[in-house]
């Protein structure tokens, strides 16, 4: 499935870096897909993505597609941002617990009410992709 | 080998702005600042200054010019030490760990007596620029900060969850930071000491929402020195001091969130830390006088008074506009104004805690003084709580 994509006609105030082994993440996000690792011996996931699993330091994991829908479980809206997001301020950002069971901190598109049902958006920047979420159309 | 530690002396600056613009002719400079509190400290402690074994600094913010500063302060106050040298890095545990290390080497045996000292100097980088080094430090650089979280981003969101779950007014969050402003107004090192209204409160302009400017950290400076000794050295000096009875830490392993979902605002941490630190001490939450938490917003004042068992879950900001936790109610938290209006210059807060607490328990806190204090918390945390350091201090006269 393919994420909805909402075009920014600005660059990322803050790119993140990206390794070897998140270029992977940063790829298939700018293709619509949010996805991460899991360990294989553990079955658990991780996010950010891990080239371990954090919870029993299995050293092999795999990419795996995650549905990007979840619960709000928090936001706020930052006025005094750092130098670098002047531009963007004032920020609203959350923390969203995915359903499968991942909590996920990122951009907020619109003003959702707590435990609001979300969904992965893709910002597309000029230079590149963040992900951000935002309520679910009843 | 261990041994019993005791707090004997201290000394601080007023808390604000110290720091000098850049182009300023005449500058500030730090170690002219903190080398008189250090004598001054040591006159508190009535202990001669060969008795100085070891210093253990809290890091300086990178604003200060000085490099290796903590060696270069053992020359500028002459001080040969066969103990340790060392400057101690936290993020907000900066100030509690440099005590914390203190403390343990005394325990050890390694020094007799032990200066925990440190200088936080920043009240000259604007707020947006400071943010752009601290949104660095809460969270990972490539999946956090690229979406401009701040340090305190993160309280505001435990502000959002803790009213949405328990049902807390927003006024009743706020009266935090009246409660705090009553009592920076009897502390002379406070940094904010006009009156503050609930109205003003909630009519700041907003900070991070819900939290406006009185229920965020103000920018400061500040420097802070203590004598830490063994007790036998505090017995022998004959002077007041507290004891450390206990100590407690915890770090949950998550650095800022944890990617497992969790109740967020139950402060695990801080529980943990608490638990340890109560049963290290042997004594219950209830048997304190008063506490003084490492809180920089109003409601990470509410959470961790919740984990640390001073007020129930879900009633914390219920208790405190009650005046429960105010000087004179049940538990007084944050006698000393807190780090809002007492002041926040991050690295040195959490020796600044075990300042008050050392005021407090050696009688000396005057008009904000807890009557018959004689058993007292101290906190200091990082990230969102994700990790707790709490110290229990006992007077002994």
């Amino acid at each position: 499935m393919s994420l909805p994509i909402i075009d920014v006609p600005s660059a990322r105030p803050w790119p993140p870096r990206i390794s070897a082994f998140t270029k992977p993440f940063w790829d298939a996000l700018m293709q619509g897909r949010l996805i991460t690792t899991r360990g294989k011996r553990s079955g658990r996931l991780t996010f950010p993505p891990k080239p371990f699993c954090p919870h029993d330091w299995g050293r092999e994991v795999e990419w795996v597609e995650l549905s990007g829908r979840g619960k709000l479980y928090s936001q706020t809206v930052i006025h005094a941002a750092p130098a670098a997001f002047a531009g963007e301020a004032p920020i609203r950002n959350g923390i969203v617990d995915l359903n499968e069971g991942l909590r996920v901190a990122a951009r907020i598109v619109g003003k959702p009410a707590l435990d609001a049902a979300m969904e992965c958006v893709v910002l597309r920047y000029t230079d590149g992709p963040l992900f951000a979420f935002r309520a679910i159309e009843p | 080998m261990t041994r019993r530690v005791a707090v004997i002396g201290g000394a601080a600056s007023p808390n604000g702005k110290l720091q000098t613009p850049a182009d300023a002719p005449l500058q500030t400079l730090e170690h002219e600042i903190l080398a008189p509190l250090v004598i001054d400290a040591m006159a508190t402690a009535r202990l001669p200054k060969e008795e100085v074994d070891a210093l253990v600094f809290a890091m300086c913010r990178p604003y200060t010019l000085q490099k290796y500063f903590a060696t270069f302060m053992a020359n500028y106050l002459r001080l040969p030490l066969k103990g340790t040298i060392m400057e101690v890095l936290g993020n907000g545990m900066t100030g509690g760990m440099a005590f914390d290390a203190a403390v343990n080497t005394v325990a050890l045996g390694h020094a007799d007596v032990a200066l925990a000292l440190g200088i936080n100097m920043e009240s000259q980088v604007t707020a947006a620029d400071h943010a752009m080094s601290t949104m660095r430090a809460t969270g990972d650089v490539d999946f956090h900060t690229i979406f401009g979280f701040t340090p305190i981003a993160w309280y505001a969101m435990d502000a959002v969850r803790y009213m949405h779950e328990f049902g807390a007014a927003r006024a009743e969050l706020a009266s935090v930071a009246v409660k705090d402003r009553r009592h920076a107004r009897l502390n002379p090192i406070a940094q904010f000491r006009k009156p503050l209204s609930l109205e003003e409160v909630l009519a700041a302009r907003p900070i991070v929402e819900p939290l406006g400017l009185y229920e965020v950290p103000p920018r400061g400076d500040g420097a802070v020195c203590l004598v830490v000794c063994a007790e036998e050295v505090a017995k022998a000096a004959g002077t007041p001091y507290a004891l450390v009875r206990g100590r407690g830490f915890v770090h949950e392993g998550a650095h800022q969130i944890s990617e497992v979902p969790s109740d967020m605002t139950a402060f695990v941490a801080a529980q943990g830390a608490a638990a340890a630190a109560y049963r290290s001490a042997g004594i219950r939450p209830t048997d304190l006088d008063l506490a003084e938490l490492y809180a920089p917003c109003g409601i990470v004042q509410v959470l961790a008074g919740e984990a640390l068992g001073l007020t129930p879950r879900g009633r914390g900001a219920a208790q405190a506009a009650a005046g429960e936790t105010a000087l004179g109610g049940r538990i007084p938290i944050c006698t000393s104004g807190g780090c809002l209006s007492r002041g926040h210059p991050a690295y040195v807060t959490g020796l600044l805690t075990i300042y008050e607490l050392w005021e407090q328990l050696t009688h000396r806190a005057g008009e904000r003084q807890v009557r018959n204090a004689r058993l007292a918390a101290g906190s200091c945390e990082l990230g969102n709580y994700n990790a707790a350091l709490i110290h229990i201090l006992e007077a002994v006269p």
